[in-house]
């Protein structure tokens, strides 16, 4: 009977240490709602550009603090026309290549893990060379807590800069995302998460500069490809250590991704504009405790 | 023809002396009708000549009749909605640069004499010495507009006669925002029918 009682005991203990990760289970996506977001090929349009009037009309409206969703979210598909094809900001045309993907996102929380869903269709390829022979698809997300500079309006667009790395007028290969003044003392950061079709997910951040590396909070990042539909599925600790976005039930976070579709690298990626990810908190996307 | 003759003080008068006083001197021989009926057919006819010549510098064909206009900025305005849209209505250079009301039409008028002086000194006979004085030239322009409230963009647009729910998503957006702040339409539509200026300022753009 002691015996009995200390087994169970051992057990339970070993279940309350393994709370949050091994336990995690996603919930039942059926039950979840979704919402389509829409990524979209962005050309050339660092945050320099975004915020200069005499380029872009509505960095006006950014100043007033106006979104860029605000003004965008009904037309990308035709921005990535433009972009995609040459007409507009994009000096390297990506001719076959899709001007935008709608992704259905859904999320979900359970007191310790944010879950959440990407599902799309595999749009087109365009056949042309691989920039990243390895992965034919990465998804990428960023968590930002209200303390970089237009993240509220934005999304990851006060990461992306000129002179970052594939831009016309980079001058380093190595410079990638970066957060002018951004440190991970100060708060000014992006939380990075990436899940490669092949290859270890990555769970970094974006602050001087990006690192891919050194988050505690993913738990795991799984993907597949059913019949042209991938779909990829995080499991993230609320909590987490330095370069993670601690995510509290009752707050909204910023938050955006990417899909580098068809091998795609750098900047040849399609990106959502800035939306909010709430923790059962009224967002743009809902985390709901399920 | 007015003699010369000695005056009061006996100083000879000139050709302009004699004029004036056949001019103030009454008729004996008209009637004050037959002098008002003419004075009143003359006055048609030079007020008519005079407006046939201002309405003809409003002519498109008159702006381009000059090489520094046909070969900068009209080529780029022939390639704007302003020139060519789906509904077919063009507003021609004047349309936008000259006031319709009279009295602000002929302080422009007589201010654009100033470009005969331009048109003289060659100012921007070349493309090279056009694109060095286009941003000048533009923030003058962007200045009158700005200071009559967009009064020639009025003259075919209005907020009232807009319909903000058949315009894209981003349009409808920066309409609301402009009505909220009573901005005026230079504000923002700088560039749209001519290329904007290099050396182009944020100052410049929000006016």
């Amino acid at each position: 009977m002691i015996q009995r009682v200390l087994v169970l005991s051992a057990a339970g203990a070993a279940l309350g240490m393994m709370q949050g990760a091994a336990l995690a289970a996603p919930p039942d996506w059926s039950k979840v709602p979704a919402k389509t977001i829409t990524v979209f090929y962005p050309g050339v349009s660092p945050l320099e550009w975004v915020t200069t009037g005499t380029e872009h009309g509505g960095a006006r409206g950014m100043k007033k603090g106006e979104t860029c969703a605000s003004c965008h979210d009904g037309e990308l598909d035709d921005m990535g026309k433009k972009m995609v094809t040459g007409q507009k900001i994009e000096p390297n045309p990506q001719k076959g290549k899709a001007p935008s993907i709608p992704v259905q996102v859904q999320a979900a929380n359970d007191g310790a893990n944010l879950y959440l869903r990407f599902s799309w269709k595999q749009p087109p390829g365009a056949g042309g060379a691989k920039m990243d022979p390895d992965n034919p698809v990465k998804l990428a997300f960023m968590l930002e807590d209200n303390k970089v500079e237009l993240a509220n309006l934005g999304g990851c667009w006060s990461a992306c800069h000129a002179d970052s790395r594939t831009m016309p007028n980079a001058k380093d290969d190595k410079r990638t995302k970066y957060v002018k003044g951004g440190s991970l003392a100060s708060g000014k950061f992006y939380d990075l998460v990436q899940w490669r079709a092949k290859g270890k997910p990555v769970d970094g951040h974006v602050a001087e500069q990006r690192v891919m590396e050194g988050g505690k909070a993913l738990v795991s990042a799984e993907g597949r490809n059913d019949g042209g539909t991938w779909t990829v599925v995080f499991t993230r600790k609320l909590a987490g250590g330095d370069g993670d976005v601690a995510l509290v039930p009752g707050k909204t976070y910023n938050f955006g991704f990417a899909i580098h579709d068809d091998h795609a690298a750098g900047r040849y990626h399609h990106v959502s504009l800035g939306y909010t990810l709430g923790i059962d908190a009224k967002a743009d996307i809902t985390a709901a405790k399920q | 023809m007015p003699s010369v003759e000695a005056g009061p003080n006996g100083k000879k008068k000139g050709a302009l002396g004699g004029l004036w006083a056949l001019l103030r001197k009454p008729s004996a021989r008209y009637s004050l009708a037959t002098l008002l009926a003419a004075g009143f057919a003359i006055g048609i006819v030079f007020w008519g000549g005079f407006n046939t010549v201002v309405e003809e510098t409003n002519r498109l064909e008159f702006c381009i009749s000059c090489h520094e206009m046909r070969d900068n900025v009209y080529k780029e305005y022939t390639k704007t909605i302003h020139w060519s849209n789906r509904t077919g209505v063009r507003a021609l250079c004047s349309d936008c640069h000259v006031p319709r009301d009279w009295v602000h039409k002929m302080a422009r008028k007589v201010q654009a004499t100033n470009e005969l002086y331009g048109k003289v000194m060659g100012t921007i006979s070349t493309p090279e010495k056009f694109e060095a004085r286009r941003l000048v030239l533009a923030r003058s322009e962007w200045k009158r507009m700005k200071a009559s409230d967009s009064r020639e963009c009025r003259n075919c647009h209005s907020f009232d006669g807009m319909n903000v729910e058949a315009q894209k998503q981003r349009a409808r957006k920066q309409h609301e925002l402009a009505l909220r702040d009573k901005m005026t339409c230079i504000d923002c539509h700088k560039g749209i029918a001519h290329t904007k200026p290099k050396g182009m300022t944020e100052e410049d753009e929000e006016g």
